[in-house]
């Protein structure tokens, strides 16, 4: 390949354009950061605008047809919301002036962007990688002890899904002799589980946070800075998403593991006292319904399932905004020191309970729109205990993030903090979240117009007087039960606390099992050191008796000296006569 | 918590009683209307799903007779048992907020 066709390749991927812009951030002066952070952006998103739908920059590597840039309906999708979600972070944590979570900001975004474009394996592999790697620098931005080792631990589990991502890709080449990333399937025409697509599999299923792979998520994005969570908020569980309906859908394993991830995080949610962390748990959640709707692979579920995700990531981040805010007046996130925001900062107040609205799918909001895809794909498919499932998480979905988020920041108990109102550049960052969850929600076409399965979208009507009604049902009555169990008091109140989760596995006795390893390995070497050091010791105290100033040989030091060198001459010439 | 916070504890509008009466109010209103909204057919699912035709026979009338508000039934008893339900789970997770801290 020509040195100018490889840069052509390079200019033409929107990846690489937000790349570029990402490590001038390091090269630059620092308060002009945000500036070219947005610039890139802005030129990655026209340079997006303007290839349209297409394959692009294919390459021929030892023989192999490569695709470093696919843009179809489904890709499309996630690349928009990611430009989005890019934007609106530039300007939440705009005048940041710390350069390497600068570079992540957009590096890492950049990455994940280029993932969703690759159309082969390899590609696809070298940006997940990448992605683990510049994300690491969020979870490591506030520099202290407890981020360095959670970083690392990150780090471990991101590499480790790439690992087997790899190990996948070897396997799936050896059998199909394809690098084309598309439709995958965990079984084979008997219904047997393919080895190779399993190990695909669990390698999306780490980065889509799994249950009992999730709790890396818990783990690190909460250590992060302000906006270092909200970015890692959006991207990693997402491209896992984007993953998993493109080699998975229709994977009926996947509607069993997207049930669990919908319920189980509900109950730790409800429990725990740091509302970032709580959101963490809310993406498990939220990830759970998209994995149950590509589990599911009906047209509607599946449009459902990705329509979700692009919706999801606006009023996530949202929520993850409000908080951040609130956290930036006052120094805390956790809801026992929060409480009675409301009165000093009212927009933001405002802006978090539109997020709220959002992610319970109230009707004209952005989660009603496209989760009702998801639940009424399960009920097309006669699933009864899934539809039953998703029902019961969306009363979990209202109890900690519709009710618990804004609850225990702006109202309940007054902390007598009286911080003043965010920033403007979250405040403008969190009002366009705002309008486009409202928009959504009251305009869904131009959403729809961006699904992959546009048959099935066509005959979809989200505001039936049925599809309302039911919702409010669900909703209203479990807020009247929330009403209920205050006025009763027996909503439990927060207590400040760290709760467990699989996380403690490799924490405290896996830990403890590698330091005792370690421990066990310095001591064993300490013994065989010790032993040979003994003999050596040995060896060299009769030697030093016969050639020593007192040994025989050692009337004096020089011949004592020449003995031995002569000695040890003569060993060698007669070993290297031997060899020769 | 800063108690001595020189804004003190000043009533807000949300301790207001009348506004959180007037949210109560308005809630039941609601929450009532819906259930009742449920009882037109015109505004009902026109391909229910789950019909309860396969339960035994006590369980398909029950099934039949609470599907108007079965979504407001359901709403109200997930979100109690969630809760009721879920704070016990402190009791096997929940420790000092330094528990790593001390470990790691």
């Amino acid at each position: 390949m020509s040195a100018s066709s490889f840069l052509g390749l390079l200019v033409n991927n929107p990846a690489v354009i937000l790349m570029v812009g990402a490590l001038m951030c390091i090269a630059t002066p620092r308060h002009l950061a945000s500036l070219i952070m947005l610039a890139a952006t802005a030129l990655s998103a026209t340079k997006l605008y303007s290839m349209g739908l297409g394959e692009y920059g294919t390459i021929m590597v030892f023989g192999e047809t490569l695709t470093t840039v696919r843009i179809d309906a489904l890709s499309r999708l996630f690349v928009i919301v990611f430009h989005i979600a890019i934007a609106l972070n530039i300007i939440y944590a705009w005048g940041g002036r710390d350069r390497a979570q600068n570079f992540a900001t957009l590096g890492y975004p950049a990455a994940a962007v280029g993932g969703v474009l690759a159309g082969d394996y390899i590609t696809l592999f070298i940006w997940w990688e990448i992605a683990a790697i510049t994300s690491v620098f969020l979870v490591w931005a506030p520099g202290t002890r407890a981020t360095y080792v959670a970083g690392m631990r990150y780090l471990a589990i991101q590499v480790l899904s790439g690992v087997l991502l790899l190990g996948g890709i070897v396997l799936i080449f050896r059998e199909t002799g394809s690098l084309e990333f598309n439709l995958i399937g965990l079984r084979d025409a008997d219904g047997a589980i393919k080895f190779s697509a399993l190990v695909i599999f669990l390698a999306f299923g780490i980065k889509s946070a799994f249950p009992l792979l999730h709790n890396w998520v818990q783990d690190a994005y909460p250590k992060s800075t302000i906006s270092g969570t909200i970015i890692l908020s959006v991207f990693t569980t997402k491209l896992a998403v984007y993953s998993l309906a493109r080699g998975f859908a229709g994977t009926t394993e996947l509607i069993y593991i997207g049930a669990v991830m919908t319920i189980f995080p509900i109950f730790f949610a409800l429990i725990e006292n740091d509302l970032r962390k709580v959101l963490t748990y809310s993406i498990n959640n939220q990830v759970g319904f998209m994995v149950v709707g590509i589990g599911i692979g009906t047209a509607g579920a599946l449009n459902g399932a990705v329509g979700y995700a692009f919706c999801n990531i606006i009023f996530e981040s949202l929520l993850f905004m409000s908080i951040g805010a609130a956290m930036f007046r006052t120094g805390t996130s956790k809801a026992t020191e929060l409480g009675g925001l409301y009165r000093t900062m009212p927009i933001t107040m405002m802006f978090c309970l539109v997020g709220a609205l959002s992610i319970s799918a109230f009707p004209f909001f952005a989660g009603f729109v496209t989760k009702g895809l998801i639940v009424d794909g399960a009920a097309e498919a006669h699933m009864f205990w899934i539809w039953l499932t998703l029902l019961f998480a969306s009363a979990g979905v209202l109890e900690h993030a519709g009710i618990k988020i804004p609850y225990f920041t702006f109202f309940a108990h007054d902390s007598g903090k009286r911080p003043k109102e965010a920033p403007l550049g979250m405040l403008i960052a969190m009002g366009i979240s705002a309008v486009l969850s409202i928009g959504i929600g009251i305009y869904p076409e131009p959403l729809y117009a961006l699904l992959p399965h546009q048959e099935q979208i066509a005959d979809y009507k989200p505001y039936t007087a049925y599809h309302i009604i039911e919702q409010l049902q669900l909703l209203l009555w479990a807020v009247l039960a929330f009403a209920v169990l205050i006025l009763i008091k027996w909503y439990p109140p927060e207590v400040p606390s760290v709760n467990l989760d699989t996380d403690w596995f490799y924490r405290v006795p896996g830990r403890g099992l590698v330091l005792w390893a370690a421990g066990a390995s310095r001591a064993t070497w300490n013994a065989t050191w010790r032993v040979l050091s003994d003999q050596i010791q040995n060896v060299m105290g009769r030697i030093y008796a016969v050639h020593g100033p007192e040994g025989q040989l050692a009337r004096s030091w020089p011949i004592g000296f020449m003995a031995l060198w002569t000695s040890v001459v003569l060993a060698l010439v007669l070993i290297l006569s031997f060899l020769a | 918590m800063s108690d001595d916070n020189q804004h003190g504890h000043e009533k807000g509008w949300a301790d207001n009683p009348i506004f959180i009466r007037g949210f109560l109010g308005a809630l039941i209103i609601s929450a009532v209307a819906a259930a009742a909204a449920g009882f037109n057919p015109a505004w009902q699912n026109p391909h229910h799903h789950f019909t309860g035709e396969h339960m035994p026979g006590f369980f398909a009338t029950l099934w039949r007779l609470a599907t108007p508000v079965f979504f407001a039934i359901y709403g109200f008893a997930a979100f109690a048992f969630i809760v009721l339900a879920g704070q016990h789970l402190r009791k096997l997770v929940a420790r000092k907020e330094d528990y790593y801290d001390e470990r790691e």
